[in-house]
Formats: structure tokens, sequence, C-alpha cells
């Protein structure tokens, strides 16, 4: 019976850490979208320090995307490429301090793949931070005036 | 939607299953804002422990959304047609967790079409079917009574509308993800892409030359099969999960007819002050119209078969 209490609590535990990352996505991650549409999917997790994600998604032409990756402050900064299905670097947040919101556009349609590594902090710390990271797509909104 | 790539499974397993426990149960170091307060945390674990830990890596496939899929076909210039949709009254025929998961993505597909073309009264009610379907599968709290009336209260201001959507599809998603439901996540983000593909492939009235740029959505659908065929692949051991699979498995037999080539390599070209990055690159896409007719066939297919 005590056992099967502390199973229950355990279950309990996992299912709170991981039902908390859709708050963060709808009240962080979707602010960084401004005035793009979100595209209504869910793409969030905890992260750990070192740990690594790659998203898969099929970027049409005509269409501008903008990807907002979120983090929570704790979190050390988080290294973003932008990959073709080769693994040929087409942008770096490196290059540009960081940055974890960018705009791209293709001139034809391609899966691509948003790699994602969260840096490690310096020193011999074990103690390792995690916490919440979404990835928001946003559809530029048609100019047309409704109507 | 993700999955996790493991050299080891068991061992893996039991080193996250160890670490969820350490995370989830420790006591929480100190915060930075209250947002945070309870998705940051810190860990102590081996150190052996932590390497093995970082060689998995989160893979994620994100399907084009239902909205997203609607604004392709919105922009390539299609038409709206209210005899395409998946009739309201057919709600009452879904009873299974498939049949209700397939059809809240079908029902949020032709929710964002109705939205696009501002055909605001029959979006509301394609919403109160949503919400039907969400609260018959236990989605707590995506779809509520609060969300139809802001619905209603912006029927003029279509990118609320749109905003209010995409909340809803995120938060149904989210759901059933972190509820340990991914597989009826997958079916809901499944129903959704066909029926996309379904309005896609109708609109173009059967005509390969009637809207180059309809075709061209249609084609490059391809691209997005991977994705859906690996999302399913996760799940092949849920009984309707691999049925679908068999299902989609038919229809990526008749994309693999479809050449798709970059005929250029790929290049980006980055502007630091806007912030935009373009991928240049040259592509040709090319389906025959037999091969559009297999596909139009299968899709209706499969679509009504859903939707039945």
């Amino acid at each position: 019976m005590r056992i099967l209490s502390l199973f229950c609590f355990f279950l309990l535990c996992i299912s709170t850490t991981f039902g908390q990352c859709i708050n963060f996505a709808k009240k962080v991650g979707k602010q960084q979208l401004g005035d793009y549409i979100h595209d209504g999917n869910y793409n969030a997790t905890i992260l750990e320090e070192g740990e690594s994600a790659e998203l898969f998604k099929t970027f049409f032409s005509e269409q501008k995307y903008r990807v907002a990756i979120s983090k929570v402050e704790a979190l050390p900064d988080i290294h973003m490429r932008l990959l073709d299905k080769e693994g040929n670097v087409l942008f770096d947040n490196v290059e540009h301090d960081y940055q974890l919101t960018w705009d791209f556009k293709v001139e034809s349609t391609q899966m691509l793949i948003v790699e994602l590594n969260v840096l490690e902090r310096e020193g011999d710390s074990l103690e390792l931070i995690n916490g919440c990271v979404s990835v928001m797509f946003g559809l530029e909104p048609t100019k047309e005036k409704k109507r | 939607m993700r999955s996790v790539m493991t050299k080891s499974t068991v061992y893996i397993l039991t080193v996250m299953l160890g670490a969820v426990l350490l995370i989830s149960c420790n006591s929480n170091q100190k915060k930075q804002n209250a947002e945070e307060k309870d998705i940051v945390e810190s860990v102590s674990v081996d150190g052996k422990l932590v390497d093995d830990f970082k060689k998995s890596k989160l893979i994620f496939y994100s399907l084009p959304s239902p909205l997203e899929t609607a604004m392709l076909i919105k922009r390539a210039g299609a038409t709206y047609n209210e005899d395409l949709l998946n009739p309201l009254s057919n709600i009452d025929k879904y009873s299974t967790n498939r049949q209700m998961a397939l059809n809240l993505g079908i029902y949020s597909a032709d929710l964002s079409y109705t939205s696009l073309f501002d055909q605001t009264q029959s979006s509301i009610k394609y919403m109160g079917n949503a919400k039907r379907l969400a609260d018959a599968l236990g989605i707590m709290d995506a779809i509520d009574e609060n969300t139809l009336r802001k619905l209603e209260e912006n029927i003029d201001n279509r990118d609320v509308m749109l905003d209010i959507i995409s909340e809803t599809f995120m938060s149904s998603n989210a759901y059933l993800t972190e509820n340990d439901r991914p597989a009826i996540a997958v079916m809901v983000l499944v129903g959704g892409w066909v029926e996309g593909l379904y309005l896609a492939t109708r609109l173009t009235n059967g005509s390969v030359d009637n809207n180059k740029r309809l075709i061209d959505r249609i084609v490059y659908q391809k691209l997005s099969l991977y994705t859906v065929i690996n999302l399913l692949e996760e799940y092949k051991n849920n009984d309707d999960i691999s049925y679908l699979l068999s299902r989609i498995t038919e229809l990526n037999e008749i994309f693999e007819q479809v050449e798709i080539n970059n005929t250029s390599k790929i290049e980006a070209e980055t502007d630091a002050e806007t912030k935009v990055t373009t991928i240049k690159a040259e592509s040709e896409a090319v389906i025959s119209p037999i091969v559009f007719e297999q596909l139009m066939k299968k899709v209706k297919e499969i679509r009504t078969e859903f939707v039945s």
C-alpha cells in the first residue's frame, strides 16, 4: 500500500512537470511572434543545459515565417541553426548574438530543420538547470482588408 | 510532437525516469519571476548519467497546421466552396476515440477555411462542433463557452478570430500530448492534414492545368507526408495509429510518383537589419495528370472514410 502511494505520488510529480510548458508557450512563447499569426502547432518541452532538439518542418514558398524560440530566463543561451535536409547550415544565430526570433522565406518549398542546442554554463557545477523551451511558428498575415 | 532517439532505450529510459523523478520532485531553486516559478528547476545527477542522458536528442515533427494549410490554399487563389466541408450534422456519427480525434482535426481545418474566407457564421458553428468533440475526448478547457463568446464578439476582426482558432488548436494538442495521450494528438493532426489536402485537391476541379499555384501546394505536400509518416511510426503500437499508417502508406505510394528536385544549390541570404533570411533555391515538381487523378481519388477515399 505504501509502495503504491509512493508510486502514485511519483506519477503525479511527472504529470505536473509535463503539464507546465503549455502555459509558458501561451504566455511567453506566443508573444514573441508579434503581429504574425501563430500556426497553432504546439512545440514545447523541458530542456536541460547541453540538450538539443531538432524540428522538421516544410517551409512553403510565398509564405513568410517567423520562428520564435523562447526559454525560461534561467537557462543559458540557445544556439539555433536552420539546416537543409543535407545538413547545410542556412542560418546560425551565433552570428547574430544568439537572437531567438528570426524571419524566413523560401523561394521554393523546402523541408528544413530547426536545430536547437541549450548551451552549458561555464564552471564545474553538477547542478543542471532545466526549463521550458518553446518553438513557435508564425505566419505573416495577409495584407488584404476584410470585406 | 516529439520523439527521443537513444542508443540504449532501456538504459536511457531508466535514466530518464530517474531524471524526471528528480526534476519533478526536487525542491525548487531560486526563481526569476512568478511566471517561471514552476518551470525552472535544478537537479544534481551523476556525471556519467548526465553524459548519457545528453546523448538523447529530441525530435519534433511539425505538420502544416489546419490554419497554415487554409492560408496556403487561399494564397494560391482558391475560392470558397461550402459543399466541400464535412457537414456539421455528421458529428452524431462519431463515438470512438479514432473517429472523434480525426474529426476534431477535420472540423478544425474546416473552421480555419471558413474563417479565412470570412464565413463567420459557419466558423462559429464549426467551432461549436470542435468544442463538442474536444469535450467528448476529455480535452479540458481547450475550447470553452468563453472561447465561443470571444469568437462571436470578434466576427469582424479576422486576425483575432484566427488567433482564437490557433490557440484552441494548440491547447487541444498540448493537453493530449502532456496528458500521455500523444496517439490521440497525432490522430487530430492527421485528420486536419488530410482535410486540408482534400479541400485543396477538390478546389482544383480535377485539372492539373486549372490552378498551377494550388497544384504546386498539393504536390509539395509530399514533403509533409514524410512528417506524417514519421509521426505515425512513433505510435504504431497503437491499433488506431497502425491502421492510419496503412492508409497513409497507400497515399505515399501515389506521392512517390511525384518528382520534386532542387535544380540549384540551396543558398541563404540574411539581412541582419530586418532579421530576415531568404532561402534561395530553384525547385521543380512534376505530377502527371494520371497520377494527379489517382491522388485525388485516394484522398477522397480516405477522407470519406474518416468522416463517415
